[in-house]
């Protein structure tokens, strides 16, 4: 009897992993096995993807890593790349989900116009921000010569590079985010909402004390994706920059700086360890992420 | 609702205000992109740029349409995107449910692993696992460009944040009436997350119809190429003649606007709690 | 917080298990990998042997779009239908060169490279072993391979052996309005004097920038090369000597007076070329199907120069891998056909790209051809100061560390010694 109860046990244990088992293979396969081998590669010196030869298994890569400063750069200028792209960009999307959601009419309209740059190509995309921020006839600098603001040289200055990259992706974020924070507005019960009507409660109050705590854990998905898909900024670059890294690699980014060392110098080793770093960074971040998300959760 | 207090007003007037300048933002690029498939070469360089071209050329589409078999193209973009994404919606489910609801041993070990597998850059696994779809001979089929993205993170792991938001009584409810596990998930919790599924079946319709270097990696012939792949027929190394791009951009996109205006109201849709709270 | 922290170890753990079986197991592979360098021998085999070639199918990666796939297309149509014996060459098309370039490197990892593709030399690198070598087929069966343009012949044997024939070749030339030069009684440049006068004069009389570059490395290899100044090679930079200093006081005087500007936000010089906001650029020769000239006159010239004249070359060329000898031969003869005189005559009149042979420009048709054509007139007339840069292990980063630092230098206005300094600091980093 025990024993039985032990083996069905054991089977509701395996349940779970049965559930999971389509998608644990293939991340297996095609995610995990790829990855494990770029571990692998960014310690083996000189590493040849083409045959699997490398000279040692040694720190080589890291080091030339850290002692190139074009990775430097990149990696400088992800993190402030991050810094103000994750919390605007949520913020924006959350305030403008909410107007949406709230609004009597032309919801749909407004949802769908917001939602248009999430399938708008990405090549238009990047012409037509290059044409928004052109120094001498872009809509950008007409809109603030409005205020008196002389004309900005966005794309050509290294100053500006950087922050026009954070401009536009923000921009491009902002219709992923507000999709996501629509369908969870659209799951918070109305009963709730229609029991604060009842109460007259103001709407500001009504958005801290009753949208934000329902919305909290999509806010934390938010929040983590944006991070993670942050860190891993690349085709913004490509597209804003027209295939370079702005003006004297002024907006470099580390996936960008992955990619040209993988695909266009062959320093497949390197670029591993660029990978690994990068891996790491994130997952430092995230584990504190919800370290934090959990202790507001139980406070 | 009558009696709406002045301030409540200039409250309205304020949103949409927000709204409508939000909105000529992500518009923008899309009517550029419009309207720049119907220049003239002339007027795409034309600095400063013109919004309207003088005559619309039309010929464009006819000309980008001609470039390669679009056709045949579109076919197997229907074909790889209804794959993908069915795929992608069962494993999710699937997935979430088993994060949200079930208890196994190593659950907190295998959610890490997942997660581990967004941080490092896709980039970097592109030649990897064009050597293992090679290994299994997949080169030139439908399976190599469905089966590598038929499991998602990114979607597994915001289902299963709505999947927790469903309370628990009504998962030990259906479990004192006997309800399979199985059966409770098709009954219950998905219909109950409608608007996060289609959000999800949204996000990787777009996602696969417009996937460019994968299916391109894993392509030799037309007759397996997919849409996305026809846009770079009109670039070469001294440049590009945009408005062929633009109106082949044109033609990709319209499709998924279609799509996303069917779907749209699924994502709006809120739940019907009353029913099964009870 | 400390539940957390188990999984993250055991990962570390796992990848550090990872570790050491994946890099023995390529420590493995490493040994077979020699073996691919067999098919250098199987070529000269191959191209010795008198067997008649069998019936096959021959398949050629490239990336040509437009016009010039279309002429491919005809050609190809035409050595299908027209070679005795009965091979079939199909072509795929694989995107822009970047893509064919990634294709490329994924198939050489996979080992199922194409038997002929389009690539530039410097892709090569990581997969030159799995390169047929071409010296036999060329010594054996060749119709007159000194007819080939000397630099291309350069170019393609640069490793040493025969790697690849020349295909879709363009070269840098100075597009100008020469509208606007009779209105300022201007002539095209001959020398970096001219090109000075030319920037003084329009920046006094229409407050004009007057050149640019489309190219930034490239322009430095040429103005060095024009200076008779080598640039790099593996070794690091060569540049830094006195010929080499003159030449990067030019660049620096050219920019820091706003004779020339950086191509910035506009990508290409042919879209502000075409809308005259700058009176010429320096590009490659296909660009002009980008340049619209409603209401001026285009005027195309040879690269002016210095000590020397130097003109950059540009185009990949057909590089072939196949490995079973039938599959080379037919794969050879194919290449025979395209570097033909009459194939490549077609090919440079219907796409813009130049002949490679000489018998090619000398040929009546595209005699005929060039006296209504400025910029191949221009393109042969500057065809003996053709050069290319040399591919290495590095060249890439060395090209891509030039770019970034001449932006930098020229938009801090540098002087050309700090130029110089800097520029040498670059390249030898970027090794």
């Amino acid at each position: 009897m025990q024993h039985n109860q032990t083996v069905a046990r054991r089977l509701r244990g395996c349940k779970g992993y049965l559930y999971l088992a389509p998608s644990l293979i293939i991340l297996l396969v095609f995610t995990v096995y790829p990855l494990i081998k770029a571990f692998a590669m960014s310690f083996c010196e000189d590493y040849s993807i083409i045959d699997g030869s490398f000279k040692g298994i040694n720190l080589q890569n890291y080091q030339d890593l850290f002692a190139d400063e074009v990775f430097l750069k990149a990696l400088s200028n992800t993190t402030i790349y991050v810094v103000f792209v994750v919390p605007l960009s949520i913020l924006l999307s959350l305030v403008l989900a909410v107007l949406i959601h709230n609004s009597l009419r032309g919801k749909a309209l407004f949802q769908t116009l917001y939602f248009l740059p999430y399938v708008t190509s990405v090549i238009a995309i990047g012409i037509v921000w290059s044409w928004i921020f052109n120094s001498n006839y872009g809509l950008l600098n007409y809109f603030l010569s409005l205020f008196g603001i002389p004309a900005i040289p966005w794309l050509n200055d290294p100053h500006y590079a950087l922050a026009a990259l954070i401009i536009f992706s923000i921009w491009k974020s902002l219709a992923f985010n507000i999709l996501i924070f629509l369908s969870g507005l659209a799951s918070i019960s109305q009963e709730i909402y229609q029991a604060a009507r009842i109460d007259s409660t103001p709407r500001l109050r009504v958005f801290f004390k009753i949208t934000v705590p329902q919305l909290r854990p999509i806010i934390v998905y938010a929040v983590l994706m944006g991070l993670i898909n942050a860190f891993k900024v690349y085709n913004e670059v490509f597209s804003l920059f027209q295939s370079k890294a702005g003006p004297a690699n002024s907006a470099i980014t580390v996936v960008y700086y992955i990619y040209d060392k993988f695909y266009n110098s062959g320093d497949y080793g390197v670029a591993s360890a660029a990978a690994v770093v990068l891996f790491v960074i994130i997952l430092v971040l995230t584990m504190v992420q919800k370290s934090i998300a959990k202790e507001k959760e139980e406070a | 609702m009558k009696s709406r207090k002045p301030s409540s007003v200039a409250a309205r007037i304020a949103q949409y205000a927000v709204l409508c300048l939000g909105a000529i933002f992500t518009l923008l690029p899309f009517l550029w992109m419009i309207s720049s498939s119907l220049k003239t070469p002339a007027e795409i360089v034309k600095i400063p740029p013109v919004m309207v071209p003088a005559v619309a050329q039309w010929s464009n589409y006819a000309t980008a349409w001609a470039a390669a078999p679009f056709g045949r193209y579109l076919i197997n973009t229907v074909i790889v995107t209804i794959l993908t994404t069915v795929g992608v919606l069962i494993t999710s489910v699937l997935s979430a449910f088993a994060f949200s609801r079930l208890k196994f041993p190593g659950k907190d070990l295998v959610f890490s692993l997942f997660m581990a597998t967004l941080m490092i850059p896709g980039e970097m696994l592109i030649i990897t696992n064009f050597m293992t779809i090679t290994k299994l001979k997949w080169i030139d089929t439908y399976q190599a460009m469905v089966v590598p993205w038929i499991s998602n993170v990114f979607y597994i792991y915001l289902l299963t944040q709505f999947f927790l938001q469903v309370p628990d009584a009504l998962y030990l409810a259906a479990k004192v009436d006997k309800c399979s596990d199985l059966k409770f998930m098709v009954r219950i919790m998905v219909p109950m997350n409608k608007s996060a599924i289609t959000t999800i079946a949204i996000l990787n319709i777009i996602g696969s119809w417009n996937s460019f270097l994968w299916p391109l990696l894993v392509t030799n012939s037309q007759e397996m190429r997919v849409l996305s792949t026809g846009l770079i027929r009109f670039q070469t190394e001294a440049g590009t003649s945009y408005e062929l791009v633009m109106a082949a951009s044109c033609i990709l996109v319209m499709p998924i606007v279609l799509i996303f205006l069917f779907l749209r109201k699924y994502v709006l849709e809120g739940v019907a709690f009353n029913g099964v709270k009870g | 917080m400390k539940r957390k922290s188990i999984p993250c170890l055991l990962l570390a753990a796992a990848v550090t298990v990872g570790t050491l079986t994946g890099c023995s197991a390529n420590a493995d592979s490493a040994s077979t990998g020699a073996s691919s360098t067999g098919a250098s021998s199987a070529a000269s085999s191959a191209a010795t042997s008198d067997s008649a070639i069998q019936p096959c199918e021959v398949t050629f990666w490239h990336a040509m779009t437009g016009q010039q796939e279309t002429t491919l297309t005809e050609l190809t149509d035409q050595f299908n239908s027209e070679n005795e014996y009965g091979i079939t060459v199909t072509l795929v098309n694989q995107g822009s060169y970047d893509d064919l370039s990634t294709k490329l490197t994924a198939n050489a990892a996979a080992d199922t490279l194409p038997d002929l593709s389009q690539a530039y030399n410097s892709w090569l690198i990581p997969y030159l072993d799995k390169v047929v070598h071409l010296d036999d087929f060329v010594a054996n069966d060749y119709d007159n391979y000194e007819d080939i343009m000397e630099s291309y012949r350069e170019e393609t044997s640069q490793f040493g052996f025969i790697n690849a024939m020349p295909f879709n070749k363009s070269t840098y030339v100075y597009f100008y309005n020469k509208t606007m030069f009779d209105e300022l009684g201007l002539e095209a440049p001959q020398t970096w004097d001219d090109l000075l006068t030319i920037g003084k004069t329009f920046l006094e009389k229409k407050n004009m920038v007057s050149l640019g570059f489309d190219d930034m490395a490239g322009m430095l290899e040429a103005t060095l090369r024009q200076n008779g100044c080598d640039y790099v090679s593996e070794e690091g930079a060569l540049f830094d000597t006195d010929a080499g200093q003159q030449a990067i006081d030019f660049i620096m005087e050219m920019y820091n007076n706003g004779y020339a500007r950086l191509v910035g936000e506009d990508g290409y010089f042919s879209g502000p070329f075409s809308n005259q906001l700058i009176p010429a650029y320096i590009g490659s020769s296909t660009g002009v199907s980008y340049i619209t000239h409603d209401g001026w006159e285009l005027g195309v010239a040879p690269l002016p120069g210095n000590t020397e004249k130097a003109a950059n070359t540009a185009g990949t060329n057909i590089v072939m891998f196949s490995k079973d000898a039938n599959q080379q031969k037919a794969a050879w003869e194919y290449l025979k056909f395209l570097t033909s005189t009459d194939a490549t005559v077609k090919w440079a009149m219907d796409t813009g790209y130049l002949p490679v042979r000489t018998s090619a420009y000398e040929s009546e048709t595209y005699q005929n051809f060039m006296q209504s054509d400025a910029t191949a007139t221009a393109s042969y007339a500057q065809a003996d100061a053709f050069f290319s840069s040399p591919a290495f292990d590095g060249s890439y980063d060395i090209q891509n560390a030039v770019n970034s630092k001449l932006e930098e230098l020229i938009l801090n206005k540098a002087d050309g010694a700090t130029a110089m300094k800097e520029l040498v600091d670059a390249v030898n980093g970027a090794l």
